[in-house]
């Protein structure tokens, strides 16, 4: 198993540890903080309040045996900076860093990050991307030109069978999944929804309204397919 | 003007049930308008609102879905499982 490290736990590394931990992964939180190191020690086992900035320090816990480090120091670029080359000097296989803006970002890349990140950056794209297009619930860009998507189905689509519908023929789209909410009633006897995922969608299948579709192909003809009205 | 509230309230109630039982069956758009009049035979019922959040989440509404979780737990603020939905759509 992959041994992870984050190294500042503020609320981006903070967010990573628990997430990491969450899926069993081995996962060694490092912060200069006692606080900080105290909360995260309610997610992971593994928890040192250290500088990282101090090579022999991070030699002490075996930081050269981690395989992914990510270096998420908050405000402090040139912490961030010695972090990174100390992490790559003393042979971390992969060493993720948190830029704060591209400055920062061009730097971590000339001492050989190999991995740069902009959450705030990342995250203001997603939400401006979600308020323009709402049905649009999920963007994965394979490459310049392809993608998958998940979107709610437009309301033409509604009763129809995929084989009705002709998405590959039509738009040379795949549609790989499709996503329901099935009104049930739950445990406590109350009404509530289940999601159901079909992943071996056949001609068959109908679309119902509020249903997602997962599709995967070119961008422009997944771009077509979904401003079908 | 009691026994007016009262039969207002039973409306109310039989309407939800009827709201209920389109939601199970997918038939969303006559939840809606069941639910809706419900709603104004009794404004104070946080099932209702909570029925409403379902269906309008079921078609992907999740604005309007969201409003009407918040009313649920304005209406009641134990309804849990209003709160679970609303916080998920929020993203607690």
């Amino acid at each position: 198993m992959r041994q992870f490290a984050v190294i500042g736990l503020g609320k981006f590394g903070f967010a990573v540890v628990k997430t990491l931990a969450e899926k069993g992964c081995e996962v060694l939180a490092i912060d200069k903080d006692e606080e900080k190191v105290r909360e995260a020690s309610g997610f992971t086992t593994q928890v040192i309040q250290l500088d990282a900035t101090d090579e022999d320090a991070l030699k002490k816990v075996g930081a050269e045996d981690i395989d992914v480090a990510i270096v998420s120091v908050g405000e402090n670029l040139e912490a961030s900076i010695l972090i990174t080359l100390i992490l790559k000097e003393i042979g971390v296989k992969e060493v993720i860093s948190r830029a704060l803006n591209p400055h920062h970002a061009k730097v971590l890349q000339k001492i050989g990050v190999d991995r740069v990140i902009f959450p705030e950056r990342e995250m203001g794209i997603k939400v401006a991307e979600s308020l323009v297009s709402p049905d649009i619930l999920e963007q994965i860009r394979l490459s310049p030109n392809y993608e998958i998507l998940e979107f709610t189905v437009p309301s033409s689509f509604t009763g129809r069978t995929l084989k009705e519908l002709a998405i590959r023929t039509k738009y040379k789209v795949n549609v790989i999944a499709i996503r329901k909410k099935v009104p049930c009633i739950n445990e406590s006897g109350e009404s509530d929804f289940k999601e159901e995922i079909n992943l071996t969608p056949d001609g068959e299948d109908e679309i119902s309204v509020g249903d997602v579709l997962v599709v995967v192909g070119d961008i422009k003809n997944i771009e077509a397919l979904r401003k079908e009205k | 003007m009691n026994n007016n509230n009262y039969n207002h309230k039973e409306l109310a109630q039989d309407l939800l049930e009827l709201g209920k039982f389109y939601f199970l069956n997918e038939k969303y758009d006559e939840a809606i308008k069941v639910l809706q009049k419900a709603q104004k035979f009794n404004p104070f019922c946080a099932d209702i609102y909570y029925h409403l959040g379902l269906v309008y989440e079921a078609k992907n509404n999740l604005h309007n879905a969201k409003v009407m979780y918040l009313k649920a737990t304005e209406v009641d603020s134990q309804f849990t499982l209003a709160q679970e939905h609303l916080d998920k759509l929020v993203g607690k």
